[in-house]
C-alpha cells in the first residue's frame, strides 16, 4: 500500500486531506515544538491543540487557522482522552463538525486522516480486522501477502490513528468485534498463526450520531472501552457565522465556482437556521415551529454555497435572496410536507416583518412555497 | 496615632474561604508566632470566639448581627473549616495568642445603606471597586478572561489553590494580586474600613505589644491598603452611627455558601474544597474522592460506573490539567472528565444530580454553651423530637392526622408558616394526583386528614428565629402576636374569621377567643355578602371538623351560635347583594354556592330559609339573572324543584321575550351547578336549542363571549350527553352516525383513562393495606 501522501500529490483532487491541506501549518507546529511527545504522536498535545484551534501569533512564520471553532475544553478533552489507553467517540447531532474534528485530529497526531471505516449496515467483520485476496489465497494458500489488512489493522501496524466513521449504523455484533482491538490491542490472524500487536501511537476515534433513526446501540461493554465527547450544536450566531463564511469560501476556492456571498445574506441565513432550530425567534418573543429536517451548520454551509453557484451560474453574478431562497427550499424541505408548512410560516409571522434582506427573502420564498 | 507602625505588624493577606490561603496561614502562624492574632470580622463579635472555637463547634457556621430596634435587618459573616479567618481563631486559641476581630461593629455596618443588606460578605465582591453594571464583565473575569480562563474561579483555582506555595512566596503573589483589583477605584466605604482597621490595630500596638508580635489577618485588598500604608485616618469619621443590635452565633450550610459568589466570597463547590482541605490541599485526592463519590451516587441510582471508569476519569482529569499547565486538577477538568468518562458524554446527570454533591449539604452546629434563644431553643427540640427534616436540602414527608403525635407537628409547622419562618412548605394533601395545590391553611386546613410537606433547614431559618425573638419567646406566643395584629388589620367578617381559622389551626387559643369576638362585631355591621358567606363556611367548618383540633376554652358552643348567627345575616343580604352589576357577579355567584353548601352540610344552619331566599331569587327579575339561573340550578340540586319546574322555568327564562344578553347570563349561572342534569333533560336541552336558533344574528354576536363562557364549563361527559340529546331533537338519528362515531372514540379514551386510574387507585390501596 502506497502512501496515501504522495498520491494526492501527484493528482488534483477535488478535496484533499487534512494533512496534505494544511501541509505546511503541520511542518512548522512540528519544527516549533518543544513539548514532550507521547509515543508515536507527531505533535505534542499543546501542538495539536494549537493546529485545531488556530493561534494568533503565527508559528515559525505560518498562520495556524482555526480549524475548529468552539470550546477549548472539548478539543482537550479529545486530546487528553486520545494520549491515554481509551478511545474517543465524538457524539452529536449531524453535521457538528465530528467527522472534521476527527480527521484533523488523526492529521495532526498521525500525520495522516485517510485510515478510514466508514460504518454501514453492511460493515462486516473483514472491514474492521481483515480479509484475503482470494486469487492469491487459492494459488498459495494463507500468507502474509495474501492478507488484506483493514485501515484499523494498518493503524495498528503503523502506530497511527484509525477513524471509524458512524458506528452506530454497524451492527451490534460487528461493532463488539472493536472490544479485543480496545482492550488487548492486537487482532490475532488464526490462518497465519500470528498475532498482530498495536505499535505506540495507535488509537481510534469514532464518530456517532445521535438523531439518526434505526441506530443500533452501542453494548455496555464497548462503550468501556471509549471516552465520549458531545460535540455541541453551535449556539452563537456570530461564532455560527463565522465558521460558515469561511468554510464556504474554502469550498469556493476548492471547486473553483460560486460568486461570494455578501455578508448580511449569511446572517440573515444562519439567523433563520437558529430561529428554526430553537423554536422560538432570537427576541424570545415569537414561537415558531421547528422543521423535522436536520438543520445543522454543515447544512448551512451548503445552502450558502449552493446559492453561491446559482448566482454564478444562473444568476445576475452576484449572490441575491433570489438564489438563497431556491437553496434553501430545497435543504429545509427534504420528504416532509410539514416542513414546508413550518418554512412557510416563518416566512410569514417573522421574515415579513423584517426589514432589509429579509423582505426580499419573504418575497422570493413565497413563490417557491406556494402548493 | 504613628501610622508609620502599620507596615511594621506581621500581615497576611488571604482570600475568604480558600483552602490554599488557609494551609500555607497556618504555616505561617506557626512561624511568626504572633501574641496577637486580629482577624477581619465585627469588632463587636469578638466575644463568639469562644464559642466559634469551642470542641462542639462544627463549620459551616455564621456570625449573625441582627438589629434589635424592631426593624427587620441582618447581616451574616459566615465561616467553614476552611476559611483562613477560621483557622487564624483557632491556632490562636490553641496556642494560647490573643485574639480580636478588628473590623467595624455589626450595628455600623448594619446601619451603611448597601443593596444587599442581608448579606455581609456579598459586599466583598465589590471589594476592589468593580461595581459591576448587569452587562459589562467584572474586572476578575475580564482578567481571567485575558489569561485564557474560563472563568474567574477556574483562574483562581489554576493559579492560586492549586500551586504548593510557601508562605515567602505566597503572600507577595496574593500582595500583588490585591494590587491588580485595587487598581480601579476603591469604594469609599471600604477605604473607611480600611481606616477603622488601622486603628484598631494600633491600638493593640499602643497597648504596649510589639508591632512584630502583631499578626493582621484580613481580606487581601485591605492588607495591600495597610502595607502600602495608604491609609486615610480621617475617613472614619465618615462611617454611619451604628444601630441598635446584637450578635450571635447560628449554623450554616455548604448550600448557602456556594449561593454567595464573587471575589472573596463563598465558593462554588464547598464540600470539594472541604475534601482538599481535609486532604491537606491535595487536590488531585480531593478529585480522585468527588469521582469515586460520583460513580457510587451513578450506581445507587442504576447506572453502570465501574472503578476503572473512575480510574479514567481520575487520569482524564489529570491529564487535562497538565495540557492547561495548572498544577492539579480542578473543577473544571473534574467535570469534563466526568461527562467524558463516567457519564458516556452527556451531561444531564451531572447537572441533575451528580454536581450537588461537590456542594454539599452539610449544615454546620453551634456549640450548646451559646445561649440559644428561645425560639431556637423551642425550633430545635421539636424537629429532634418530632424526626423533622435537618439538612439544608429539600425533603418531603408525610402527616396523617388522626393521631395526638402528628397533630402536634402539624401544629408547629403551621405556626412556623403563620410566624413567617421559612422551613416548611405544605405541598399537598397527599391522596394523589388529583389533589390540587390548596391553601395552606384556613378552610383547606380543617378538613385535611393527611398533609404532605417539603421541609428544608436553611441559614435564614434560624436567622428569622433570631429575629422573630422581639414578638415572643415562644413559638406559640409569637404566631399568636402575629395573628393578633392581623386580626387588628382585619376589616371585614371574612377575614376575622380566617384569622380565627388559622388560631384553631396554629392551636393559639388566646387569639381564638379574640377572633370569635371580631366576627360577630363584624358581622353586625358587615354588608358584604361575599365575606358573610365566607366567615359562615369558616365557621361552619369549625363546627364540623374543630373538634379534633387543639380548642380553645370558648367551647364549641359559641362557635355554633356565632355561626347560626353570621349564616342568618348572610341571608338577609342574598337578595339585595343579588341585584349587582356584571363586575360583582363572580363573587356573589361564589357567595351564593357557598351558602347552599353550609345549608346543606350545617344542620344548624337556616336551611329552610335559604330555600326561601334561593327561590326568591330565582323568581326575582330585578336581581342579575345569572343569580337567577344559580339559584334555579341549586335548587334542581337539592331536589327542591322537580324537573318538569325546572324545564318551563329554564324555557321561560330563554324565551324569545327575554333579551338575550339576559338569557345567556342566567344560563350561564344555571350551568354553573349542574351541567350534567341539564343536558340529560331533553326539554331542557330543546328551549336552548329554541333559543339559540331564534336569536337574530347581530344579537347572537353579542351574546357569543356570555354563552361561549357558559358552554366551556361543560366537561367532556355532559358535552356527549348534550351530543346526544341535540340528535334526539332534532332527529337526527340516521344521518348523525359521523357524530356517533367521534362520541364512541372518545368513549374509548375516557374507559382507557379510567382503567388506568383504577389502577394506580389500586395500587394505592394495596399500600396502604
Amino acid at each position: 500500500m502506497s502512501d496515501r501522501v504522495d498520491s494526492v500529490q501527484s493528482m488534483p483532487d477535488i478535496r484533499l486531506p487534512a494533512e496534505a491541506k494544511y501541509k505546511n501549518e503541520l511542518d512548522a507546529l512540528a519544527a516549533h515544538d518543544d513539548k514532550p511527545r507521547p509515543p508515536g504522536w507527531a505533535l505534542s498535545p499543546r501542538a495539536v491543540e494549537t493546529y485545531i484551534l488556530g493561534s494568533p501569533k503565527p508559528v515559525g512564520g505560518v498562520t495556524i487557522t482555526p480549524k475548529y471553532v468552539g470550546d477549548r475544553g472539548i478539543v482537550q478533552v479529545c486530546i487528553a482522552t486520545l494520549a491515554s489507553d481509551r478511545a474517543l467517540m465524538l457524539v452529536g447531532e449531524p453535521g457538528t463538525a465530528k467527522s472534521w474534528l476527527s480527521e484533523h485530529l488523526s492529521a495532526a497526531v498521525s500525520g495522516t486522516s485517510g485510515l478510514v471505516v466508514q460504518g454501514t449496515a453492511g460493515t462486516s467483520e473483514d472491514h474492521i480486522k481483515y480479509s484475503w485476496n482470494y486469487a492469491l489465497l487459492l494459488a498459495q494458500g494463507p500468507s502474509p501477502e495474501a492478507l488484506v489488512p483493514s485501515p484499523i489493522l494498518r493503524a495498528m501496524r503503523t502506530g497511527k490513528f484509525a477513524r471509524f466513521e458512524e458506528v452506530t449504523r454497524t451492527s451490534p455484533e460487528i461493532q463488539d468485534s472493536l472490544i479485543s482491538i480496545l482492550s488487548e490491542k492486537q487482532v490475532s490472524v488464526p490462518e497465519l498463526g500470528e498475532i498482530t500487536s498495536a505499535q505506540r501511537g495507535f488509537n481510534l476515534i469514532a464518530t456517532a450520531n445521535t438523531r439518526d433513526r434505526g441506530v443500533n446501540e452501542m453494548s455496555a461493554a464497548l462503550k468501556r472501552r471509549f471516552n465520549f465527547v458531545t460535540v455541541p450544536v453551535v449556539e452563537d450566531l456570530e461564532q455560527e457565522i463565522q465558521i460558515v463564511t469561511k468554510r464556504e469560501a474554502e469550498l469556493r476556492t476548492d471547486y473553483q465556482v460560486g460568486v461570494p456571498p455578501p455578508e448580511e445574506l449569511s446572517r440573515v441565513l444562519l439567523t433563520l437556521f437558529q430561529e428554526l432550530r430553537k423554536g422560538v425567534t432570537k427576541d424570545g418573543k415569537t414561537k415558531v415551529r421547528t422543521p423535522g429536517a436536520v438543520l445543522s451548520t454543515a447544512e448551512a454551509i451548503s445552502v450558502l454555497f449552493n446559492s453561491a453557484i446559482l448566482a454564478q451560474q444562473f444568476g445576475s453574478g452576484t449572490v441575491t435572496s433570489q438564489e438563497l431562497a431556491a437553496s434553501l427550499v430545497g435543504a429545509v424541505v427534504k420528504e416532509q410536507e410539514d416542513d414546508v408548512k413550518a418554512l412557510r410560516e416563518y416566512m410569514e409571522t417573522v421574515a415579513k416583518g423584517r426589514p432589509g434582506p429579509w423582505k426580499d427573502l419573504y418575497t422570493a420564498s413565497k413563490k417557491l412555497l406556494r402548493g | 496615632m504613628d501610622f508609620a507602625l502599620l507596615s511594621r505588624v506581621q500581615h497576611f493577606p488571604v482570600r475568604h474561604h480558600s483552602p490554599r490561603t488557609t494551609a500555607v496561614l497556618q504555616r505561617w502562624l506557626e512561624r511568626v508566632k504572633p501574641d496577637v492574632v486580629l482577624v477581619e470580622g465585627p469588632c463587636d463579635a469578638t466575644g463568639m470566639v469562644d464559642v466559634l472555637c469551642d470542641g462542639q463547634t462544627r463549620p459551616p457556621v455564621a456570625i449573625l448581627g441582627y438589629r434589635t430596634d424592631g426593624t427587620p435587618a441582618s447581616s451574616l459573616w459566615p465561616f467553614a473549616a476552611y476559611s483562613p479567618e477560621y483557622q487564624a481563631l483557632k491556632w490562636a486559641r490553641a496556642n494560647g495568642a490573643r485574639v480580636e476581630f478588628i473590623d467595624i461593629p455589626v450595628g455600623v455596618s448594619l446601619a451603611v445603606d448597601r443593596d444587599a443588606p442581608g448579606l455581609g460578605l456579598e459586599a466583598e465582591a465589590m471589594e476592589g471597586g468593580t461595581p459591576a453594571p448587569d452587562d459589562t464583565v467584572p474586572l476578575t473575569d475580564a482578567f481571567a478572561r485575558s489569561q485564557g480562563y474560563r472563568s474567574f474561579e477556574e483562574f483562581w483555582e489554576a493559579a492560586f489553590e492549586a500551586p504548593d506555595w510557601s508562605p515567602e512566596q505566597f503572600r507577595p503573589v496574593l500582595l500583588a494580586w490585591a494590587d491588580v483589583i485595587n487598581a480601579g477605584p476603591r469604594q469609599g466605604y471600604h477605604r473607611q474600613r480600611d481606616a477603622f482597621m488601622a486603628r484598631k490595630v494600633l491600638e493593640v500596638v499602643a497597648g504596649g505589644v510589639a508591632p512584630e508580635k502583631v499578626a493582621v489577618v484580613a481580606g487581601a485588598a485591605h492588607i495591600a491598603a495597610f502595607v502600602a500604608n495608604d491609609v486615610e485616618p480621617a475617613l472614619e469619621a465618615k462611617l454611619p452611627a451604628g444601630v441598635p443590635c446584637a450578635v450571635t452565633v447560628i449554623p450554616f450550610s455548604f448550600p448557602r455558601l456556594a449561593e454567595q459568589m464573587g471575589y472573596g466570597a463563598g465558593n462554588r463547590a464547598p464540600h470539594f474544597y472541604q475534601k482538599a482541605h481535609d486532604a491537606h490541599c491535595d487536590f488531585r485526592r480531593a478529585t480522585l474522592e468527588v469521582l469515586l463519590d460520583f460513580a457510587s451516587h451513578l450506581r445507587v441510582r442504576g447506572f453502570s460506573a465501574s472503578l476503572s471508569d473512575v480510574l479514567e476519569a481520575y487520569r482524564l482529569a489529570v491529564m487535562l490539567s497538565d495540557l492547561r499547565e495548572k498544577s492539579a486538577p480542578g473543577l473544571d477538568e473534574l467535570r469534563e472528565a466526568t461527562v467524558a468518562t463516567l457519564c458516556r458524554g452527556d451531561a444531564t446527570h451531572v447537572d441533575g444530580f451528580l454536581w450537588k454533591s461537590v456542594i454539599g449539604h452539610q449544615v454546620g452546629q453551634v456549640a450548646s454553651r451559646i445561649g440559644q434563644n428561645s425560639l431556637q431553643a423551642e425550633f430545635w427540640r421539636e424537629v429532634g423530637e418530632r424526626r423533622l427534616p435537618r439538612t439544608d436540602s429539600p425533603e418531603t414527608f408525610a402527616l396523617r392526622l388522626n393521631n395526638e403525635v402528628e397533630v402536634g407537628s402539624s401544629v408547629f409547622l403551621h405556626r412556623l408558616r403563620v410566624a413567617g419562618i421559612p422551613y416548611a412548605t405544605l405541598s399537598g394533601t397527599g391522596t394523589g394526583s388529583r389533589s390540587q395545590a390548596t391553601e395552606a391553611g384556613g378552610y383547606a386546613a380543617l378538613t385535611r386528614v393527611r398533609e404532605s410537606w417539603q421541609a428544608q433547614w436553611t441559614p435564614s431559618t434560624d436567622v428569622a428565629l433570631v429575629e422573630k425573638i422581639v414578638l415572643g419567646d415562644s413559638l406559640e406566643g409569637v404566631t399568636t402576636r402575629v395573628l393578633q395584629e392581623r386580626l387588628n388589620l382585619a376589616k371585614t367578617t371574612a377575614e376575622a374569621a380566617d384569622v380565627l381559622l388559622e388560631s384553631v389551626i396554629t392551636g393559639c387559643p388566646q387569639t381564638v377567643a379574640s377572633a370569635l369576638r371580631a366576627c360577630d362585631a363584624h358581622a353586625a355591621t358587615d354588608a358584604d355578602l361575599p365575606s358573610l358567606a365566607s366567615a359562615a363556611r369558616a365557621l361552619s367548618g369549625l363546627m364540623a371538623y374543630g373538634t379534633s383540633r387543639a380548642h380553645s376554652e370558648v367551647g364549641d358552643e359559641a362557635v355554633a351560635s356565632l355561626g347560626e348567627k353570621t349564616f342568618g345575616r348572610a341571608l338577609l343580604r342574598v337578595r339585595e347583594a343579588s341585584a349587582c352589576d356584571a363586575e360583582a357577579v363572580p363573587r356573589v355567584l361564589e357567595a351564593l354556592r357557598t351558602l347552599h353548601e353550609v345549608a346543606l352540610s350545617q344542620p344548624r344552619a337556616d336551611k329552610a330559609g335559604w330555600y326561601v331566599e334561593a327561590r326568591g331569587l330565582m323568581e326575582s327579575h330585578a336581581v342579575h339573572p345569572a343569580t337567577s339561573g344559580l339559584a334555579t340550578g341549586l335548587l334542581y340540586l337539592a331536589r327542591e324543584l322537580p324537573e318538569s319546574d325546572v324545564a318551563l322555568e329554564v324555557g321561560r327564562r330563554l324565551s324569545l321575550a327575554v333579551e338575550p344578553a339576559d338569557a345567556a347570563a342566567y344560563l350561564e349561572g344555571f350551568l354553573q351547578v349542574n351541567a350534567l342534569v341539564l343536558v340529560k333533560s331533553r326539554e331542557v336541552v330543546k328551549a336552548l336549542d329554541d333559543f339559540l336558533c331564534g336569536v337574530e344574528p347581530e344579537r347572537f354576536v353579542q351574546t357569543l363571549p356570555v354563552l361561549r363562557r357558559a358552554l366551556g364549563t361543560l366537561g367532556a361527559t355532559e358535552r356527549r350527553y348534550l351530543m346526544e340529546n341535540v340528535m334526539g331533537v332534532r332527529q337526527l338519528k340516521d344521518k348523525g352516525r359521523a357524530v356517533k362515531a367521534v362520541l364512541e372514540q372518545k368513549d374509548k379514551e375516557t374507559l382507557k383513562d379510567m382503567s388506568a386510574e383504577l389502577g394506580k387507585a389500586l395500587d394505592d390501596l394495596d399500600d396502604l393495606l
